[in-house]
């Protein structure tokens, strides 16, 4: 045994030292279903879709058009929206609950390491998988568009690289959205079923449904759904894609909101929700 | 030895005991600890000091409080009142301070099953930080799972897991282990590695603090007991020491061990009739041995009981505490 002084050290801060992410990024990667899951929504999706397209152009060009056509890039943009924010909801609910139901949070716990920066070093390592996988599938789908598309009509949507970008931003943002929700919601309710199911509730049923029927008295309240906020946020690349669920091919029927109404919408969900699952953290039995 | 008052008063030595340490000298030092569960006490005013260098057994039985305790030190749980420090650090003020040195095992050791066993110490290296990184290799090498460190933990068998366990306690390097319940779930072989590796850490200065229900572990593995009973701590001590005081004890082998039980229990000869099949175990009211063993003999001989051997014996650490814990010491 070496003779160290008991000093105080970093495993009081807060902030998740690099090696600490890493770890975490390690466990959740090597979830092989979670992993194919993921992939599936996020890089499957786009080349699914793009795929049977261009199958469908190839064999009868003149009734189908070409897989690149502008109102396919918003329909996948929003599909991939949608699906992907369930699979961010699941990330985020794993990496809220593993270490808890395979029994590592008490190991975690006795090391001394604050538990904000255990809580805080799963926001990054998940973010890496899933920021990425979606950027993938999102580049795929800004190819076929650039490369496979048809010319385009006059007094159309033009889709340049920065309104692709600007499409590309707003997807990934909705992924932080489900990712954080969905790492807060596990952490809070300590099992990652529920929260999964919760929110492609909200996803598929409960945000269509809002967004399509402007309630009488209630516009505010449907306006602090994330969804509804991100819908009015959502780029002009992706005009003309529809949610699906019921509704959802009404598009968004509510009065806009003002920008800053949105953003505050949004951040308050992601700092709302990351708040209450590090709180849980912090204050749950080991 | 060091006796705690039932009602909770300060630990004071006997006659004939070492002087009172310093307050550096305890590598665990609990004072007036309680913690409740609605109305239950699990940890009632409990006060326990383990000397550094010893290997204690926090000792009870099923319920006793064994493993609250130990959450409660770790600052797994809060506790309501009392005080404490680790190595001499307060606990929970210092908490991450207090852990720098200590290694802990609570109930049976979990990890992420879809990982091998190097992933999931790595992972509680970057948790701890500093060197035990570097700490991974002895850790495994010592806990004798080099060879299977790269295997995912699900395919690791209990006795594996719990000195994966026990590696990552070292990660470490600590001067100070808490380990509850390690011997659960293990086979004889098992047990018998794990208690060869507490005794070696000992050996190597560090204190431990091992929980269990079992009696025989206690006493071949740890030089200090402490005896808890529905949240308190009853007896603390050298295991030589109580046993010792706890008499001599005889071994009795016999035609009707049960009625021999019976013949002796009315008594005041016996402090306690233990039988097991065709034999019976007498702890010895305080008085000379010799004669008491005798008026044995007599009196299984007047009620009509054939016996074989009598051998006088010591009584061991379980007669001990069957003696004085109170969910057994009403019997016989």
């Amino acid at each position: 045994m070496t003779q160290h002084t008991l000093t105080a050290d970093r495993r009081t801060s807060w902030l998740p030292p690099v090696p600490l992410i890493s770890a975490k990024f390690l466990e959740l990667r090597k979830r092989r279903t979670l992993m194919i899951v993921t992939a599936a929504f996020t890089v499957g999706l786009p080349v699914i879709f793009y795929g049977i397209r261009l199958l469908y152009h190839l064999g009868n060009p003149a009734r189908y058009a070409p897989a690149g056509a502008p109102n396919a890039f918003a329909t996948i943009g929003i599909l991939m929206a949608e699906f992907g924010f369930i699979a961010a909801a699941a990330l985020g609910a794993t990496a809220g609950t593993t270490d808890l139901t395979d029994g590592m949070f008490r190991h975690l716990v006795i090391t001394g390491r604050s538990r904000l920066a255990l809580y805080l070093a799963r926001i990054p390592a998940g973010l890496s998988i899933l920021l990425s996988l979606a950027a993938a599938g999102f580049t795929v789908a800004c190819l076929v568009t650039a490369f496979l598309g048809s010319p385009q009509a006059p007094g159309a949507v033009t889709l340049s690289p920065g309104a692709m970008a600007g499409a590309g931003l707003w997807l990934e943002l909705y992924l932080v959205i489900g990712f954080t929700v969905g790492l807060g919601l596990g952490a809070l309710m300590g099992q990652r079923t529920v929260p999964v199911i919760l929110l492609t509730v909200l996803m598929i049923i409960i945000t269509p449904a809002l967004a399509s029927h402007a309630l009488p008295y209630f516009l505010d309240g449907e306006r602090l759904v994330v969804g509804v906020a991100m819908d009015q946020l959502q780029p002009a690349a992706l005009a003309g894609g529809t949610r699906i669920g019921p509704g959802g091919g009404a598009g968004l029927q509510i009065p806009p909101m003002p920008t800053w109404a949105m953003i505050t919408v949004i951040a308050g969900w992601i700092t709302g929700w990351s708040a209450i699952g590090a709180w849980k953290m912090a204050a749950r039995d080991a | 030895m060091t006796t705690i008052a039932e009602h909770g008063g300060s630990p004071h030595p006997r006659a004939g005991q070492p002087a009172p340490r310093q307050a550096g000298d305890w590598a665990v030092e609990v004072h007036g600890l309680t913690k409740r569960f609605g109305t239950q006490a699990a940890v009632d005013n409990v006060d326990l000091l383990v000397p550094r260098g010893s290997a204690l057994g926090y000792l009870g039985p099923n319920g006793a409080g064994k493993t609250t305790l130990i959450r409660v030190l770790l600052g797994l749980t809060r506790a309501d009142s009392g005080t404490m420090s680790l190595l001499g650090v307060p606990v929970p003020a210092q908490r991450a301070r207090a852990l720098a040195r200590v290694g802990a095992i609570v109930d049976e050791p979990r990890f992420h099953g879809h990982l091998t066993g190097r992933q999931n110490l790595k992972i509680l290296a970057a948790a701890r930080g500093g060197d035990a990184e570097k700490q991974i290799a002895p850790a495994l090498d010592r806990t004798r799972l080099t060879q299977r460190a790269g295997d995912k933990v699900s395919a690791y068998s209990m006795g594996m897991r719990q000195r994966l366990g026990l590696a990552a306690r070292l990660l470490a390097d600590p001067q100070l282990l808490l380990l509850d319940e390690p011997m659960n779930g293990l086979d004889p072989a098992g047990m018998h590695e794990m208690r060869d590796m507490i005794r070696s850490l000992t050996g190597e200065g560090r204190t431990v603090l091992l929980s269990s229900h079992l009696l025989d572990e206690v006493e071949r593995t740890c030089d200090q007991v402490a005896i808890v009973d529905q949240g308190k701590v009853i007896r603390q001590g050298s295991i030589r020491e109580l046993t010792g005081a706890a008499g001599a004890a005889v071994e009795v082998q016999c035609s009707d061990a049960p009625a021999a039980a019976r013949a002796l229990g009315q008594g005041t000869i016996a402090s306690r009739v233990a039988v097991s099949e065709d034999r019976l175990t007498v702890t010895l009211a305080a008085g000379p041995a010799r004669e008491q063993a005798a008026e044995i003999q007599r009196r299984l001989v007047e009620a009509g009981i054939s016996v074989y051997s009598l051998r006088q014996t010591h009584a061991s650490l379980e007669d001990w505490f069957l003696s004085v814990t109170s969910r057994f010491g009403g019997e016989q």
